[in-house]
């Protein structure tokens, strides 16, 4: 992908992500000016962004989010909630589109329609702002750049890294018989680096008329927002006071190469790496591994023929082994991030789809800062928002429903993460409706899933874990919500994809639980798949030290086993099909053999074949498979098969 | 009164407050082609101000006030049109 449109994703997030926090809390607290310059600020740099490309309805819809914001900013409109209502469908649309931009390189095919509709709704407002709104040229930011560009000299002097201040005062015409001295406005603003006069209309000497005020002042400052704002409060219809960033991020990545001390000191310096890099790492790394398993065995060797080199090659040996390890985790490290960029999006969308459900919800999330592998974080999102949904959807009942029931009005949802051993927890908790059991049951019967007898004989649990299967869905009516054709089985299907497994509790009445619980880090494993008749197995790779050919006239009977040599060593012969309790194949003339490690000591184990080598999340064993002996657990293929991978060391064992 | 006519030239001086910008305005009409010394000027209105952008005589000498001299001067001496 074009890095450009990479970085602009990056950022673009970020933005979407700012944007829609800023106008969360605006809902609590509408005044907040921080809040509402810093929405205007995430808004308006989206915008220039979205302008380096081909994404017209974008651009415009943010264009017109912009200019509500900065009406809203100059005290012209309150932040009432229809209003941040509009806003926040805006950044949700945004957020949809860069999504779409990800997957597709365009804008969902909607976008001219969606971004129409929703410049329809902010119409209303900027119109009643007041007619300055439609010909006041303020709003219009440009005149920014160019004011930078033509004192680029002194913005540049002015110390790199810090924030200007933009000044574009347009006095209004009668203000000199208001009292008003424009000029001594501006002589007061601390700092100045660059003024630039010019005049409203050109100057006509017929016409003149001295006591109108023709003047137009344009001015930059290092001196903070406020403070400029703080001068000319009294004229803020006037003014436009603007803050410019330093410099965008993405201007900084690119024009501030391997300068570890150069600019902005004290904040945290990061790199942004592509995370795909990180993964070329890590399999080197994993890589080491296996090589370094070879060295141990090297040493051993060497032990009978030179026992001093086979000590410092153990020394070696040892020390190589705790760097790699250090290696390793530090790899895994890098990929661990907090949880808050996935769980960051999730107030704005449940509020979303409480909004279009029309029910009250209070949702709350706790765990943020919890740390995971990055596939985890950004795989859980979708699960999580189904999850949500659901809570929403189904679990909280209408404000009448709960009045009735003596609940609050409005359903609490709350989203948390906790970390146990190596594992993350994600709960859902809502305090809705419940599963009824019941209805789960007459679903089921009604879709077939089961013999209608069979669902009778479940006990409850069992009937709870009915909304997992394939094809329950309880919403009775599909939602615009709810009902996208996927139920509970995607989430479990998603979920085990990354090596996890969900629970749900449910108490009739008083609330329905979820809970997601997947392993801290990924932890890929290289396996090497082998056959025994026509069944598959896998084999972790550092388990396995070679693979060989032995022609089988060389296969010598030791009492009730067999055995062979390899370059001067006896090592004994198992049969994988007499290890798994499988028929025996009759033997070819060419036998394969694995050769793997148990404690000390060496073991071929004879296969039919060897297949290919995958890289697999392996996923431990559950239920009453959890106990079976010498399977380390299964792995879902590519093409959708379940692979048991072998513990070779516990088979032999 | 901070706005006078002195050896050819239209002098002002000290604070020229709103108040001087018409009889500025017509000491420049009557005569077209004085040339303005703001040397002397402390402070300037912005009505004065924009009387003297119309007209565009020709300074002499730049300003004793700082705030004046660096940023009004080069104002008034800019023979380009800067219509924002």
């Amino acid at each position: 992908m074009d890095e450009l449109i990479e970085q602009f994703l990056i950022e673009g997030r970020e933005l979407v992500q700012q944007a829609s926090d800023d106008l969360l809390a605006l809902e609590e607290n509408p005044s907040d000016l921080g809040r509402i310059d810093s929405a205007f600020r995430a808004v308006h740099t989206l915008k220039g962004s979205v302008g380096f490309f081909d994404f017209a309805p974008m651009g415009e819809l943010l264009h017109r989010a912009e200019d509500l914001l900065g009406t809203v900013r100059s005290g012209r409109l309150a932040a009432t909630k229809a209003i941040l209502d509009v806003l926040l469908e805006c950044i949700g649309a945004s957020d949809a589109w860069i999504d779409s931009i990800e997957r597709t390189g365009n804008l969902p095919p909607d976008a001219d329609a969606q971004g129409r509709s929703l410049r329809a709704a902010m119409a209303p407002y900027l119109g009643e702002a007041g007619q300055d709104i439609a010909t006041a040229p303020e709003v219009d930011l440009d005149w920014v750049a160019g004011l930078v560009e033509r004192n680029r000299e002194a913005v540049d002097g002015a110390g790199a890294g810090q924030p200007i201040t933009a000044l574009r005062y347009t006095p209004s015409k009668d203000c000199f018989f208001l009292g008003d001295d424009p000029l001594a406005l501006v002589r007061s603003i601390p700092g100045l680096i660059a003024l630039e006069i010019g005049t409203r209309d050109a100057w006509a000497s017929e016409t003149f008329d001295p006591f109108a005020c023709n003047l137009v002042f344009e001015a930059l400052t290092p001196a903070p927002v406020d403070d400029v704002r703080g001068i000319f409060r009294l004229v803020p219809d006037q003014t436009i006071v603007f803050e410019i960033q330093a410099e965008s991020a993405a201007q900084q990545l690119a024009e501030s190469p391997a300068t570890p001390d150069g600019g902005r000191e004290g904040g945290g310096r990061t790199l942004r790496v592509d995370a795909a890099r990180i993964d070329v790492l890590a399999n080197i790394v994993g890589e080491l591994v296996v090589t370094k398993n070879g060295l141990a065995h090297l040493a051993q060797q060497a032990a009978e023929t030179d026992p001093k080199l086979a000590r410092s090659l153990s020394a070696n040996q040892a020390n190589f082994d705790r760097l790699i390890g250090d290696m390793h985790r530090a790899v895994i490290a890098m990929r661990m991030i907090p949880l808050a960029r996935t769980f960051q999006r999730f107030p704005r969308l449940v509020r979303d789809i409480a909004g279009k459900l029309n029910k009250g919800v209070v949702f709350s999330v706790t765990g943020e800062e919890v740390q995971a592998d990055k596939s985890i974080v950004d795989g859980i999102f979708e699960p999580l928002l189904h999850v949500l949904r659901n809570a929403v959807d189904h679990g909280i009942e209408g404000a009448e429903t709960r009045r009735g029931n003596q609940k609050p009005a409005d359903g609490h949802i709350r989203l948390e993460a906790r970390r146990t051993n190596d594992q993350i927890v994600f709960s859902v908790m809502d305090d809705g409706a419940g599963i009824d059991l019941d209805s789960v049951r007459q679903i089921a019967k009604s879709r077939n899933l089961m013999d209608a007898a069979v669902i009778d004989a479940l006990d409850d649990a069992e009937v709870l874990d009915l909304i997992f299967a394939a094809g329950f869905s309880t919403a009775a009516a599909v939602t615009d919500v709810s009902g996208r054709g996927v139920g509970m089985d995607a989430v479990r299907t998603a979920v085990e994809a990354l090596g996890g497994r969900v629970l749900v509790s449910s108490t009739r009445g008083a609330g329905t639980t979820i809970q997601l619980i997947l392993p801290q880090t990924l932890v890929i494993n290289t396996i090497m798949t082998v056959r025994v008749g026509d069944e598959r197995f896998g084999v972790p790779i550092e388990s396995v030290q070679e693979t060989m050919r032995v022609a089988a006239d060389r296969i010598l009977p030791i009492r009730e086993g067999e055995a062979f040599v390899v370059r001067n060593r006896t090592l004994p012969l198992l049969r994988l099909a007499d290890l798994l309790n499988l028929p025996r194949l009759p033997r070819p003339d060419d036998i394969r053999v694995l050769i793997a490690t148990a404690g000390d000591e060496r073991v071929g184990i004879e296969v039919d074949g060897f297949a290919e080598r995958f890289d697999v999340v392996l996923r431990p064993m559950q239920g009453l498979l959890s106990g079976m002996p010498g399977v380390l657990g299964t792995a879902l293929l590519g093409d959708g098969q379940v692979l048991m991978v072998l513990d070779l060391p516990e088979l032999i064992g | 009164m901070s706005v006078v006519l002195a050896a050819g030239k239209v002098v002002l001086r000290d604070n020229c407050p709103v108040e001087d910008a018409e009889p500025l305005l017509i000491l420049l009409q009557n005569h077209p082609d004085c040339p303005v010394d703001i040397g002397d000027a402390t402070n300037l209105h912005a009505a004065v101000l924009q009387v003297l952008m119309m007209f565009r005589r020709d300074l002499i000498g730049g300003s004793r006030d700082s705030f004046l001299q660096k940023w009004i001067v080069p104002v008034l001496t800019d023979r380009t049109e800067n219509r924002i």
